[in-house]
């Protein structure tokens, strides 16, 4: 891992997930960045934003009506870095949580990426909500573009049937 | 996978997972006095998670702390356990369908 482009130090708050995909940085910069791949394997959750520095992004489930979550891009070095402000807002508990970041950083290693996703900024003992979801997230991100296909396991699809439903 | 199942097979491993679930971010020493081994001892197994990918370090001036990293038993849970647990689920949250329509 090159700690040296973190310019930041690591506290033990800090939330650290990290999984292998075979593909290319700049499939998984796209993966990660395109609203209706993002929607894929994010419990139906649509993210968009026009992904200029310092631009702001938002993340809901139109359909039914639900805001999960916004912030702001405040790195955006494609295809290696994301940095961005993360304010959930799906219920009041984890709104009253305030503002923590998420780093996206991707390497590509061999014919695949390692893709480490650090949710840090959070406050000592944070709902555990706030985190939960990214190993359900990167599992899909890497069956999505492994195989092309859906990550079907229960709770990936919680949201993505809302549009049907609607 | 089978870098995570071998991690897994042992217990003293599985309560080093344990503890880094009960509190994340901790140093080689306060692991050590958590259990009941050597500094050697808990090095040569935090090795072997690290190999697996499920403990991540990272650096806080001095001292280095390791971090869970729950992804691998996620993706375990995906590509495996889940096709031997779900029908199971499957059943059960149908029995209970059928239960309650039939009260």
């Amino acid at each position: 891992m090159n700690e040296g482009k973190r310019p930041w130090t690591a506290s033990p708050d800090d939330k650290v997930f990290e999984i292998y995909i075979k593909t290319t940085p700049e499939r998984l910069w796209e993966a990660i960045t395109d609203p209706e791949m993002r929607a894929k394997y994010s419990f139906g959750v649509e993210t968009s934003s026009d992904w200029t520095p310092g631009s702001s992004y938002s993340s809901s489930v139109p359909a039914a009506g639900i805001e999960i979550a916004a912030g702001e891009n405040r790195e955006v070095d494609p295809p290696r870095r994301l940095v961005q402000s993360f304010r959930a807002l799906w219920s009041e508990d984890v709104k009253a949580e305030g503002t923590s970041r998420v780093t996206w950083e991707i390497e590509q290693v061999e014919d695949s990426c390692r893709l480490t996703v650090t949710h840090d900024q959070l406050r000592p003992g944070a709902n555990g909500e706030l985190y939960g979801g990214w190993p359900m997230i990167l599992s899909g991100l890497k069956t999505l573009l492994e195989t092309g296909e859906h990550l079907t396991t229960p709770g990936s699809l919680r949201y993505s049937g809302a549009s049907e439903a609607a | 996978m089978d870098t995570v199942f071998r991690a897994l097979a042992d217990p003293t491993r599985r309560s080093l997972l344990d503890e880094l679930f009960r509190r994340d971010g901790q140093t080689l020493s306060a692991l050590e006095r958590r259990l009941p081994m050597t500094r050697f001892g808990v090095m040569k197994h935090l090795r072997v998670l690290e190999e697996a990918g499920l403990v991540k370090t990272r650096r806080r001036g001095r001292e280095k702390l390791h971090f869970l990293n729950p992804v691998p038993i996620r993706l375990v849970h995906d590509r495996w356990v889940s096709k031997y647990a779900e029908p199971w689920a499957a059943t059960l949250s149908g029995l209970k369908k059928t239960i309650e329509e039939e009260a």
